[in-house]
C-alpha cells in the first residue's frame, strides 16, 4: 500500500515570534493530527543535505509553514524542491506586529496567549492539508527529516 | 557597521537536540550576550537571497548544530559568514548520559540545563573574541 503522507516544512526562523508558531504549529500537526500521516524535514537541509532531501517536495504533497511574509520556507522548498500544494503565512493569522516580535522568541517566554496562536494557526495548517487533491499522493516513500524520527 | 558576532542554531525539527540548538542560540542572543551578539534566520540564509547575505558575509559566527549533518555550520559558510565555533549540542548531550531532555517541542528540566551550559559556553566565546 502506499504512503499517504503529507510534508510540512516549517521555517522555523530564529528572528522573531512567527517563526517559533510556524514551528511549534508544525510540530503540533507532526504529533497529534489523525487524518493523515505527516512528515517533516529541516529546511536547511536542503542545502547541506543531499539528492533525497532536494526530492521532498516532488515526493510528498507539500505545505509550507512560514512566520513572515518573506516565505522563506516556501520560496526554498520551490527553489530546490519543486512546487508545493499550499502555504500557511503565520503572520496573516497573528498579525505582522505579533510575528516579528524579536522579545518573545524563546519557547520559555511563550505565555497561554501565545499557544492560543499556535491552535490558530494549526487549524489553518490543517484547512491547508485538506485542500490537497488526493492525486497529489505519489505513493512513495521518504524517511524522514534526517536530524530525526518523522 | 553592526559588529555584533551572529550566533546561528540549526532549530531542526525532528529531534530535541534542535530545539536544544535553538534555545541555546536564543539564550545567548537575547539574555547573555545582547550587546555583543545577535541571531539571524537560517531559513532566510537558505533563501539565498542578497539582503540576508549582506546581513552575513565577512561577520564573525558561531553555528550551533544538533546533529552531525551540520546544516547551520554548511549553510552559514555557503553564505559567506567567518564560522569562528560551531558548536555541536551533542558534545555537551554526552556529559549528561541518561537523562531525559524533553521531546523536539517541548524541553524538559535538565534539556533546560543542558541549553544554559551550551549558551554558558557560547557567551564565553563572544565575550573572549571582544
Amino acid at each position: 500500500m502506499s504512503e499517504l503522507k503529507v510534508g510540512i516544512l516549517s521555517c522555523s526562523g530564529e528572528e522573531c515570534l512567527g517563526g517559533t508558531i510556524s514551528r511549534l504549529a508544525t510540530r503540533k500537526v507532526l504529533e497529534e493530527l489523525q487524518m493523515v500521516d505527516t512528515v517533516t524535514l529541516c529546511l536547511p537541509l536542503y542545502l547541506a543535505g543531499g539528492k533525497e532531501e532536494r526530492n521532498f517536495a516532488k515526493v510528498f504533497p507539500t505545505i509550507s509553514v512560514d512566520g513572515c511574509d518573506k516565505l522563506c520556507a516556501k520560496r526554498s522548498t520551490e527553489k530546490y524542491s519543486g512546487k508545493i500544494n499550499g502555504s500557511v503565512d503565520v503572520s496573516k493569522i497573528i498579525g505582522n506586529e505579533n510575528a516579528l516580535n524579536t522579545k518573545i522568541v524563546r519557547n520559555k517566554d511563550l505565555t497561554e496567549e501565545h499557544f492560543q496562536m499556535v491552535e490558530e494557526v494549526v487549524s489553518e495548517i490543517v484547512k491547508a492539508i485538506s485542500k490537497i487533491s488526493p492525486d497529489a499522493y505519489s505513493g512513495k516513500t521518504f524517511k524522514g527529516c534526517s536530524c530525526g524520527d518523522k | 557597521m553592526d559588529k555584533k558576532v551572529k550566533v546561528v542554531p540549526c532549530s531542526g525539527i525532528g529531534k530535541v537536540f534542535g530545539l536544544m540548538a535553538r534555545e541555546a542560540a536564543l539564550e545567548t542572543v537575547i539574555e547573555l550576550c545582547p550587546e555583543k551578539s545577535e541571531t539571524v534566520c537560517l531559513a532566510y540564509l537558505v533563501t539565498g537571497d542578497k539582503e540576508v547575505k549582506e546581513q552575513i558575509e565577512g561577520f564573525n559566527c558561531i553555528t550551533v548544530d544538533g546533529c552531525p549533518k551540520m546544516c547551520a555550520a554548511k549553510n552559514v559558510s555557503i553564505a559567506g559568514g567567518i564560522v569562528i565555533e560551531e558548536i555541536k549540542v551533542l558534545d555537551t548531550v554526552k556529559e549528561h548520559k541518561g537523562k531525559k531532555f524533553g521531546s523536539p517541542t517541548q524541553l524538559d528540566a535538565d534539556g533546560e540545563v543542558v541549553v544554559n551550559e551550551i549558551a554558558a559556553k557560547i557567551a564565553k566565546i563572544i565575550n573572549e573574541k571582544k
